[in-house]
């Protein structure tokens, strides 16, 4: 049986294919410069630039950022979209279809394959001449089937982390294809975070070939550790929680990706029931997008997080901030369900950053601690 | 200090602010040594690495308007300015300056006839010389100038603990005996806190403030200038607050943590146990917590302290250094300011809030129209304004330079603070005589108003600007950010989208508002027109990193300042009008007119 980038694509691993992406997509992330390169647009009506990082713009820069991407859109009658959250999960929301050809400029274009379309991730240049040119070629990678077994009790951020600690470099460059029985939140989970192995992208499919095994039954408290700069990132360690107990946080954050929709607030909100947020420990609740945040007012959960004491901010994604709400000085920790942990990476450097899920991030708003 | 000196000039016009003095975003650096290179940053940018000790600065009117930051004075005391000659200052800014140590001088004609780098002789008390011409000047009250001789108020009071000065005991009046005879609001209200039974402008009243809050901005020199006291308790740690609403969500990485942690230091140090860490803006909670009430006083470490004034509060904003002062002592001195009476008739049109009102008195009286002043708003339109509607209106008297903004107390206050009207109707102004001028506006006639880049005080009336595209509306601070606010803004935009390309960002004011806005559905308005709901704080009111802009931009606001710089780069455009004219204005893309659209 083929793999199914094989079969999305037509074409074998090791072929040279060339591909008309249904969308390419700009954001204010690192693939805003993009716009600086970009002399022409081959195909307008399928490229979207999506202001969905500083929001609101937390300095001047931010705002000329704004300016210029905007220009952009309009200068090429591309479409401009804003104030409605996470580019990835509005586009899974409102846009994208399975079969779907969706390149990007960021690092997560994987979780598209949770809802059956093809999520590529390119550099700024490439995405420079995608753009211009309308097509992309690339060479049909290799597949490596993970097949999770059993059900999943605890957080999808653990499991997705148990999964990237057991490949290890193993995925690099191949096709990350995931076999298992979770709900559409969950998979969307996994699929954005498994990229963070250097894979080309991932995808979901009933393959009854695996080449790796994980038992969700054994899937423990995990923790992404902090590393020195963007880019080592992805060699971040990936450490089962126990490795840290105890370590002293001043900050967390609960949004992005893997922390931000409606059921991880669900969690959160539930979590907070007979407990109080510690006393010097600060909370931010990033809901994922405009509809993340209007499901959680209509349940009763942002007046939970307001009683608790936690921050709620703006909808985006706040992974990667040098200058906004939920920064933390130097010297400072922060445990946060976003999926970077490079130093400065959420403020200044020296700080430290540790990725792990809702129930350790409300766990440690607690208790101060991992 | 010597009573004859002489130095270099630095020359200055008219309104300097004390965002151009010291930009907001270098207000929060931690120390002076580091924050004084950045003086003047945006207007003299060779300031900080030029002025020499000595230096003295000459200026047009309102020196200092703006911000209560005690910044604005140390970093030019910091950089060795001992002495600064303007026609006139900004009250706030008269204090702290004093207080660190600069001598303030007022004179009208040196302006003329020098120029930057000409050399100024000082004869204090006597004239000051330049350029051949000779200016008589006044005199300097006495314990003003031993405050500055000691080298500021922190010396000053340091002095005073070491030799064993305890706290007193406040007098106040029976409240039979308050509010009797004919008086101002404001000599009412201090009269009954200092005990006394007669008073005139100039006199100055020793008080026991009822309550005092400080915010995060300035917990860390509150902190350290306790210590450089030597403070071992404060007076009355339970009449004292702390907010942490300017930098809490934190945002500014450098700088905001240690605000945090400097606040919680204050309270375990000096037992002050309330503490609102991320609940909203500090003067909406003041009077939302009921600190602040009708009758009393309060002071804050923030110039829009004046905003309680709506509940019959004197209330007014000091430095840092004074804070600590007072909050060791008990006590806090106020000059008796001479009043100005705003009489409102008429019904306020759909569509005129209480903000146009005081944006239309501000454009008339300008920025240094109230300067040591108090406002006192009377009449059936004030009487008709409900309380946060009377909280606008004196949250931004200071901008006129105000030393408070007061309305009577009546029903409405009575209902919102749960008090016997009997306890505070004594709050009345006095007859048309005892004020210094009487201003009448027929409310009905009130068009919308806003300020204009790039001043407060540069208010036109809305047909004058209709049209002007804007980038980003922001509703929000304690000026008009409170539920009623939320309330006017959501009939206009219930079942509506924002213009394609505005950004709009929404900011309740306090934590309750917020709540209280979800549930009657605000929120929810809000968020599928297209905006941005950020946590309860001040945010881009006061140039923290929620929403800032970039050149050209222009910016509609319902805050209370748009001085250049503050809500983004110096080439920033800010407006600031109603929440009305706010939301109007994001759906249409346009500053636009409520008067001309359907609300529910």
């Amino acid at each position: 049986m083929a793999a199914m980038i094989e079969s999305m694509l037509g074409a074998p691993a090791g072929s040279i294919v060339t591909v008309r992406p249904d969308y390419t997509v700009i954001t204010d992330g690192p693939s805003n410069r993009v716009t600086e390169l970009v002399k022409s647009v081959a195909a307008p009506e399928k490229v979207v630039v999506i202001f969905d990082h500083d929001v609101p713009t937390g300095s001047p820069e931010a705002a000329f950022t704004w300016k210029r991407i905007h220009t952009f859109a309009h200068t090429y009658s591309c479409k401009f979209v804003q104030n409605v959250g996470i580019g990835y999960n509005w586009m899974m929301n409102e846009v994208v279809k399975p079969g779907d050809i969706v390149i990007g400029g960021g690092r997560h274009a994987s979780i598209y394959g949770s809802v059956g379309a093809l999520g590529l991730n390119v550099t700024v240049p490439e995405l420079a001449r995608v753009i211009e040119g309308g097509y992309y070629s690339f060479i049909v990678p290799q597949t490596i089937v993970v097949e999770l077994k059993g059900e999943l009790e605890g957080s999808a951020m653990d499991a997705a982390m148990t999964i990237m600690k057991k490949l290890g470099s193993s995925a690099k460059g191949k096709v990350i294809e995931l076999v298992g029985s979770l709900s559409e939140h969950d998979k969307a989970v996994i699929c954005g975070m498994v990229c963070g192995t250097g894979a080309f992208t991932a995808l979901w499919s009933e393959s009854k070939a695996a080449d790796v095994t994980v038992d969700l039954s054994e899937v423990v408290p995990m923790v992404k550790m902090p590393c020195d700069d963007r880019e080592a990132q992805e060699q971040a360690a990936i450490l089962p929680r126990s490795a840290v107990r105890g370590v002293n946080v001043n900050a967390g954050q609960i949004g992005g990706i893997a922390g931000g929709t409606i059921a991880d607030l669900r969690k959160a909100a539930a979590l907070m029931e007979g407990r109080k947020l510690a006393c010097g420990f600060r909370l931010s609740i990033v809901p994922a997008t405009s509809k993340d945040y209007l499901m959680a007012l209509n349940e009763g959960l942002i007046e939970k997080f307001i009683d608790f004491n936690a921050q709620i901010g703006a909808v985006g994604d706040r992974s990667v901030t040098w200058q906004g709400p939920g920064v933390i000085d130097k010297g400072e920790k922060l445990i946060t369900t976003g999926l970077y942990t490079f130093d400065g990476c959420m403020g200044v450097k020296t700080s430290m950053v540790y990725s792990a899920s809702v129930e350790s991030v409300m766990e440690a708003a607690t208790t101060k601690a991992i | 200090m010597e009573k004859v000196f002489s130095g270099r000039i630095w020359k200055f016009g008219n309104d300097i602010d004390t965002d151009t003095i010291i930009p907001g975003k270098r207000g929060t650096i931690p120390t002076i040594e580091e924050m004084k290179k950045y003086a003047f940053e945006l207007l003299k940018p060779e300031f900080g690495s030029t002025v020499r000790p000595g230096d003295i600065l000459v200026a047009g009117t309102n020196f200092g308007c703006g911000s209560s930051r005690e910044q604005a004075a140390t970093v030019l005391s910091g950089n060795g300015v001992r002495c600064i000659i303007a026609k006139s200052f900004a009250r706030i800014f008269f204090r702290n300056a004093f207080n660190s140590g600069i001598l303030l001088i007022t004179c009208d004609g040196i302006q003329d006839v020098c120029e930057g780098g000409d050399i100024v002789t000082v004869e204090v008390g006597k004239s000051v010389s330049v350029n051949g011409h000779t200016f008589p000047i006044g005199g300097c009250p006495d314990n003003l100038f031993q405050i500055v001789s000691n080298g500021g108020l922190i010396e000053d009071t340091k002095l005073r603990l070491a030799s064993g000065v305890q706290p007193t005991q406040a007098a106040k009046l029976p409240l039979e005996q308050r509010g009797k005879g004919n008086y101002t609001m404001a000599e009412k209200l201090l009269m009954a806190n200092a005990g006394v039974r007669d008073c005139k402008p100039g006199d100055i009243l020793i008080t026991h403030p009822d309550f005092f809050m400080i915010h995060d901005i300035y917990t860390p020199y509150v902190l350290d200038t306790l210590h450089k006291m030597g403070a071992k308790k404060l007076a009355d740690p339970d009449k004292v607050c702390i907010v942490y609403d300017h930098c809490m969500p934190t945002a500014v990485a450098k700088n905001d943590t240690s605000h945090y942690n400097a606040g919680l230091a204050i309270g375990e140090e000096y037992g002050v146990t309330k503490h609102h860490i991320g609940e909203g803006i500090c003067h909406s909670l003041m009077h939302e917590m009921r600190y602040a009430k009708p009758g009393e006083v309060a002071t804050a470490t923030d110039s829009h302290t004046t905003t309680y004034g709506g509940a019959g509060n004197f209330c007014s904003g000091i430095g840092t250094a004074e804070m600590c002062a007072a909050l060791i002592t008990g006590e806090l001195w106020f000059k008796v300011p001479e009043a100005i009476k705003v009489v409102l008739n008429g019904h306020l049109p759909d569509g005129v809030m209480s903000k146009d009102v005081i944006l239309k008195l501000l454009g008339d009286i300008k920025a240094d129209g109230g300067q040591y002043k108090s406002i006192e708003f009377v009449g059936p339109a004030a009487r008709e304004m409900d309380m946060m509607a009377r909280f606008t209106v004196a949250n931004m008297a200071l901008e006129a330079g105000a030393k408070c903004g007061l309305f009577e107390a009546d029903e409405k206050t009575a209902a919102y603070y749960d008090m016997p009207l009997e306890e505070i109707a004594w709050v009345k102004a006095g007859d048309d005589n005892r004020y210094e001028k009487v201003l009448t506006y027929n409310v009905e006639e009130l068009e919308p108003q806003l300020s204009c880049p790039q001043g407060v005080d540069n208010v036109h009336p809305i047909s004058e600007v209709l049209g002007t595209k804007i980038d980003e509306v922001f509703l929000g601070s304690c000026t008009n950010g409170n539920l009623d606010d939320l309330a006017v803004a959501a009939s206009y935009m219930k079942g509506k989208k924002i213009a394609p390309d505005m950004r709009f960002i929404v900011t309740p004011a306090t934590n309750k508002v917020y709540k209280e806005a979800i549930k009657l559905g605000y929120i929810q308005t809000f968020v599928e027109a297209g905006a941005v709901v950020t946590h309860p704080c001040c945010g881009l009111c006061c140039g923290m990193p929620f929403g800032l802009m970039a050149d050209d931009d222009r910016l509609l606001s319902t805050a209370n300042r748009n001085f250049i710089g503050r809500q983004g780069t110096k080439k920033t455009l800010s407006y600031l009008c109603s929440p009305a004219v706010a939301a109007v204005s994001a759906i249409a893309g346009v500053i636009t007119d409520p008067r001309t659209c359907p609300h529910e």
